[in-house]
């Protein structure tokens, strides 16, 4: 099997003669342009040569390897890039024969020796050689200085070219600015660029006009998802508003993040959305909430049961709520104006959490909007109107983003007296299932009612009667009603009074499969950061809540 | 101290073995104890670098022990104080263009291990990074005095290097043999120190530096031709743009411009000025040097007319040509 193709072979050596020792601004922009596909050309090459014996079998297979290794070796736009250079010298070391058998390994030896010494020092006699040797400083750190010194002054220059207004001769003009992004692009990972990435950011944004390099915007978004990139917020934000591709790449790093570790999400979700800057971009630029609703609804339809997509949602709108009411009233823009699809009627309360409402208002908070929804459901089901429909989507949809208020309805159930349960469960149940297939509402809401009087019994009653017990787990393994059965059961768990050690005694009992674990680790991660964020901390129920948590996560 | 300075001979003799083929005899183990000798000489160099006395001895106890190097290995080149910052690096490259070396050198650069001492990763990067980006600004229409960008780093750095050094008193031997190296390890392109030296000058310019320009330009004239050589090499707006910025500088490159006036003289045949000796000076170099300087506006405008006036008259007065060089100038540049 041919580990490198002849094609690719010959387009690259003709790149790597073509751009040379990078000197010319077209071999610089046309080596950044191709810096991505050139790593993955160098991996397979590396592979080829992993799998060779010897040098000697290596310089047979892959005739071309010595000068391309060379001619790129020589190219600062490809040496400065990280990942190439690693690649590279993994290739070299590859071709490296510790025990020459023969003239061409032994002439291979020294040309890559000859290589090593040209890549980490100055020519002998020149200048810079000169200057770098009586430094008195490592040739890594004088090196380091003086990149942190020509970044200062390209900086600088970026900065300047701002200053006027935008029909004056900038002395910076866009292609300079093009030219040094394509020069960055190489660079985007390395700690000292990032004055200059942050000017070249600010510029665009400032100026306008889209002059930066494409392949340069790729890459910073990529280092800074992986956090090989560090950038202050202001600017972070700038390249969001710069290149809706980036945003893009953020929101779904963010919600990959939260998917893949349940357990860390589960005790701090709220932080992890926070530090990921998007709430707070979110409230500064109405285009940016919309766009991450966007990605986020769309995922959420895809795979709507999906319990961990809901509780994002839900805490990222709160934490966007808590910057907006952060920044000045005169500052701020209409809440209309972040969600334009959904009836105005509703914003009001659904958007004022609940942390904002005296608790004894909560009841009737929660009437208000199970009576407001109520009616967008029952025009659906009048009409064959799809517009009634979207209408029923987007009400629903802002009950996910504000899920806080289904939790409070969840937190209430568990004390409530059978006469004030009605609504609740309607919230519930709406919560879970907003589509009325078949008309399966009413049974739905028979199911909620039925679990929440047997869930009742199983924490108010000790011990805990088997009847009960057993009644509960064949409603959660039910797969229509697992996650509202589930939901509440969390919720009595973490609110209802009584001995902790009920919890895990009766946990250990109700919930045997992982799967059903691993989505109730998921409600009580909502659960959590609604109880951050209230004023008040209260022990009892945070004691609770880790209890719950420390029994999901034994396995 | 004794030890230190034992030390320090063995250091040195480690460096000369390894430029020789008697380093076939290194195994892995002894290649890593050199860099750790290495490493531990580095160590000496910022602990003593100043401090006077110390640095004294050593610098002492070096110059002996290079002599005793230099007669028994003809190729050895001798080791300054100042390059003992970089010892592993000197180290490194001495094995690396050894062919007698093995391959233990070799292993350590190209293990995976990302944070170990030899990883060579992030000066590679640092280094094309600069001679990338220096490039990339020199293509911007970005001029800083019409130097190169590399050239403003570097000089940004030497005259930050010799701050330090300059800072404690006392210091300058040291510093003036800083210069004297680099002066000499630069073998061919002395422009390019040139521009370096420049703009070392011109980051220097403020209140607290002032005494490393003193000390640069002082060096400058204490070497034989160099601060001609300097006025020659930097360009005439260069030159103009110093004597703006350092009345010192400015007094200097007049008694440049006066020397190379002095060595014109007048082809009556030919209706011109030549140059007599070797220096390659003509009339019209001085005119456009004059010119710059008339150009850049006050004060030095009006200061350089007075001086071109006074020389003028202090050599007779002329008016008419070919008599007296500041005459002709001073027709020529319409004065």
């Amino acid at each position: 099997m041919e580990a490198v193709s002849e094609t690719d072979v010959q387009f690259w050596m003709a790149k790597a003669v073509n751009w040379g020792e990078a000197t010319s601004c077209s071999a610089v922009l046309d080596t950044s342009r191709h810096l991505i596909s050139l790593r993955s050309f160098l991996q397979q090459v590396l592979q080829g040569l992993q799998q060779m014996s010897s040098t000697s079998e290596a310089m047979k297979t892959f005739p071309f390897v010595g000068q391309f290794l060379g001619r790129l070796c020589w190219n600062p736009c490809v040496i400065a890039d990280e990942r190439s250079q690693r690649l590279l010298l993994r290739c070299l070391s590859c071709l490296y024969s510790a025990e020459p058998l023969n003239a061409v390994e032994r002439k291979a030896n020294m040309w890559i020796k000859n290589m090593l010494c040209h890549l980490v020092s100055d020519k002998e006699g020149s200048v810079a050689h000169a200057t770098v040797k009586h430094a008195g400083l490592t040739p890594k750190r004088y090196h380091s200085e003086a990149l942190q010194k020509v970044v200062a002054l390209m900086t600088e220059e970026v900065i300047k070219s701002c200053d006027g207004l935008p029909n004056t001769s900038a002395r910076c003009s866009n292609g300079s600015i093009h030219t040094m992004s394509a020069a960055c692009v190489a660079l985007a990972t390395c700690p000292q660029m990032s004055p200059l990435i942050g000017a070249l950011l600010k510029h665009s944004m400032l100026c306008g006009s889209s002059c930066l390099n494409p392949e340069f915007i790729k890459e910073v978004s990529e280092a800074l998802i992986s956090k090989r990139l560090v950038l202050e917020d202001e600017v972070v934000v700038n390249l969001w508003c710069y290149s809706p591709t980036c945003l893009e790449g953020a929101a779904v790093s963010l919600l990959e993040s939260v998917l893949s570790d349940c357990e860390t999400m589960a005790q701090s979700l709220d932080k992890h959305v926070i530090d990921s800057l998007l709430p707070r971009a979110s409230a500064h630029h109405c285009h940016i909430f919309l766009t991450i609703n966007e990605i986020y609804r769309n995922v959420l339809t895809e795979i709507d049961e999906n319990l961990a997509v809901r509780a994002l949602i839900q805490v990222f709108t709160a934490c966007f709520l808590q910057s907006l009411n952060g920044q000045e009233p005169q500052d701020r823009l209409p809440l209309r104006a972040f969600f334009p699809h959904v009836m105005p009627s509703l914003l009001t309360p659904l958007l004022t959490a609940p942390s904002e409402v005296p608790r004894e208002a909560w009841l009737d908070h929660l009437s208000w909007i199970r009576s407001l929804l109520q009616s967008v459901t029952e025009n659906e089901e009048a009409g064959e109107d799809v517009r009634a429909y979207q209408a029923v989507f987007e009400a629903w949809f802002l009950l996910v983003q504000c899920g806080y208020w289904v939790d409070t309805a969840a937190e209430l159930l568990v004390l409530a007296e059978p006469e004030n349960a009605e609504p609740l469960l309607w919230l519930l149940t709406f919560f879970h299932h907003p589509t009325n297939r078949g008309h399966q509402r009413s049974q739905q809401t028979a199911v909620a009612r039925e679990a929440w009087t047997h869930l009742r019994m199983l924490f108010l009653t000790r011990p805990p009667p088997p009847r009960h017990l057993s009644t509960v787990k064949e409603l959660l393994s039910s797969s229509l009603s697992t996650n509202l059965v589930l939901h509440l059961f969390s919720n009595f768990a973490v609110f209802s009074h009584g001995p902790v050690s009920i919890i895990t005694e009766i946990t250990d009992k109700v919930l045997t499969e992982a799967d059903v674990k691993h989505r109730a680790l998921w409600i009580l991660a909502s659960i959590r950061c609604r109880l951050n964020s209230a004023a008040t901390r209260n022990d009892r129920v945070h004691s609770r809540l880790s209890t719950l948590q420390d029994t999901l996560l034994q396995t | 101290m004794e030890a230190v300075l034992r030390h320090l001979t063995n250091i040195l003799e480690l460096l000369a073995v390894s430029q020789t083929d008697r380093v076939s005899e290194w195994d892995h183990h002894t290649t890593l104890r050199a860099f750790k000798w290495a490493e531990y000489c580095e160590q000496l160099h910022s602990r003593f670098q100043s401090n006077l006395t110390v640095r004294s001895a050593l610098e002492s106890g070096l110059n002996d022990t290079n002599q005793r190097l230099q007669e028994t290995l003809p190729s050895y080149s001798p080791v300054v104080f100042s390059e003992l910052a970089q010892c592993q690096h000197m180290l490194l490259v001495h094995l690396l263009k050894n062919p007698s070396a093995d391959n233990s050198v070799i292993q350590m650069l190209f293990t995976e291990a990302q944070e170990s001492q030899f990883d060579q990763n992030s000066l590679i990067t640092c280094k094309s990074a600069f001679n990338l980006l220096c490039r990339t600004l020199d293509r911007t229409n970005v001029s800083h005095a019409g130097l190169q960008a590399e050239a403003v780093v570097r000089g940004k750095l030497l005259g930050k290097l010799l701050n330090s050094v300059l800072s404690p008193s006392g210091n300058n031997e040291y510093a003036r043999t800083l210069l004297d190296c680099i002066l000499h390890d630069s073998a061919g392109k002395l422009e390019n120190l040139y521009d370096i030296v420049a703009a070392a000058l011109l980051s220097t310019n403020d209140e607290t530096n002032s005494f490393t320009q003193h000390f640069i330009l002082a060096w400058l004239r204490d070497r034989d031709g160099c601060f001609s050589k300097l006025c020659r090499s930097l360009s005439p707006g260069l030159c103009t743009v110093l004597s703006r910025q350092s009345s010192e500088f400015k007094q200097a490159y007049w008694a440049v411009l006066k020397q190379w006036a002095s060595c014109l003289e007048y082809e009556v045949l030919e209706s011109l000025w030549v140059p007599t000796s070797d220096e390659p000076v003509t009339f019209n170099m001085l005119t456009d040097r004059f010119k710059d300087l008339l150009n850049s506006g006050p004060p030095l405008k009006e200061e350089t007319e007075t001086e071109l006036k006074t020389l003028r008259r202090e050599d007779g007065d002329f008016n008419v040509k070919g008599i007296n060089v500041w005459t002709d100038l001073i027709i020529q540049l319409k004065l």
